[in-house]
């Protein structure tokens, strides 16, 4: 049943969620919005071809038309979460996961959408381009900005020791 | 050979075809800039990837599961309509396991007596009533099924989703106390074709988790909704019509 294997999606659409909306309520409300589409257009979807691709592409839709002009970006950081435990291994991780994710929220819309796809999914360039419905040599491009975009920002937030 | 940060990054990706592959592999051994390069596409690659593994692990709330998907909440009603059945001769049919819409019907019907008894409003009319063989709505029930749109105006009855059924009339799903149900409009009236309770086990996780309504409702909805749930407008737009479908 469609309803089954779109469910087996539901962790990596959240995750995909997060990476574009970087709240956590606002993520899960876009893959429920995204969620309700999928069922509800289920006739859409043509047997054969991606159904990881045909979801992303909703959440995508449904972020692009929904969810985006209530994105809290700001929430997420909150002032406990900053500053804990400086200097234990665990927390180092945790700030660098912070760092990554504050970096890709400060994206641009485009730039977070093929992050999101390709370096947090781990989506094929193909599928991705697929999903955004672009040609491959635009979302090369466009990673590949996006991608300088990022070590600027992280080079910017966070002095790596490496 | 110089390569664009493009190909450079492609390659890191695993992007390239075999014979560009080995041409960089042999470029990064000449060129410490352009492994470094690499390595760089690489890091950004496995930090970004690694900042986001921790959400596959995350139970899914379960708000997002799909309808069917729903975990499965005890109906209370089962053990009574097993017993019930058990005390009467009547043999059941044998010939399936019954699904969880059947026996929140046969629930339903035989759970009346003791349903009435609890969600009697204090000093009001009883919220559902037998009628021949079937169960309608009335009262308080009846009242928030007609008027209730939006989820807005909840009182002791909280109406759910709405949605034209494929028989052409629209249902809608109510929760009021402990109970959950079905309620179809026919006839000029509420029917109620599945109602259950949430298990008291149920009562924490299962509404703490956004959705209320057992699996025998949800089946119920699953068994007889067209199309997409009806939206806020919507609502509005069945309600100004007395929820009988436009002919």
């Amino acid at each position: 049943m469609l309803a089954d294997e779109i469910a087996a999606l539901l962790p990596r659409m959240r995750r995909f969620a997060q990476a574009l909306t970087f709240h956590r309520e606002d993520a899960d409300d876009l893959v429920q919005i995204a969620m309700e589409r999928a069922l509800g257009r289920s006739e859409q979807w043509e047997p054969g071809t991606r159904l990881d691709s045909w979801i992303f592409r909703i959440i995508k839709n449904a972020w692009i038309d929904e969810v985006r002009s209530r994105t809290r970006r700001a929430e997420l950081f909150a002032p406990e979460e900053e500053g804990e435990h400086v200097g234990d291994d665990t927390a180092q991780a945790h700030q660098q996961r912070l760092a990554i994710q504050k970096a890709i929220s400060l994206l641009s819309e485009e730039h977070r959408l093929v992050v999101g796809l390709v370096l947090v999914d781990g989506l094929p360039y193909k599928e991705a381009a697929d999903v955004l419905e672009i040609p491959m040599g635009t979302l090369t491009s466009r990673l590949a900005r996006a991608r300088e975009a990022l070590q600027q920002l992280l080079a910017d937030t966070t002095p790596r020791t490496r | 050979m110089t390569y664009s940060d493009e190909t450079l990054m492609a390659y890191a990706d695993g992007e390239l075809e075999p014979a560009e592959r080995a041409a960089i592999e042999q470029a990064m051994q000449a060129d410490p800039a352009i492994a470094e390069a690499v390595a760089r596409h690489r890091a950004l690659r496995q930090d970004i990837a690694a900042a986001f593994a921790g959400i596959l692990d995350e139970p899914v709330p379960a708000r997002l599961q799909p309808p069917a998907a729903a975990p499965v909440a005890p109906v209370l009603s089962l053990d009574a309509a097993r017993a019930a059945r058990a005390a009467q001769a009547t043999p059941a049919p044998a010939r399936r396991r019954w699904s969880w819409p059947e026996w929140g019907a046969l629930a339903a019907m035989l759970m009346v007596g003791v349903l009435v008894g609890k969600v009697v409003p204090q000093g009001g009319q009883p919220a559902i009533a037998g009628n021949g063989n079937q169960v309608v709505a009335q009262g308080e029930l009846a009242s928030a099924l007609d008027r209730q749109v939006g989820g807005k105006d909840a009182g002791a009855v909280r109406v759910g989703v709405s949605f034209a059924a494929r028989d052409g009339g629209y249902c809608r799903s109510f929760v009021m106390g402990t109970s959950a149900g079905l309620a179809c409009r026919e006839g000029g009236q509420w029917r109620i074709p599945v109602m259950a309770e949430a298990g008291a086990e149920a009562q924490g996780a299962y509404r703490q988790a956004g959705t209320e309504l057992p699996p025998a409702v949800l089946d119920a909805i699953d068994a007889r909704i067209a199309g997409k749930p009806l939206d806020a407008a919507g609502e509005e737009a069945a309600r100004a019509r007395g929820w009988e479908v436009r002919r």
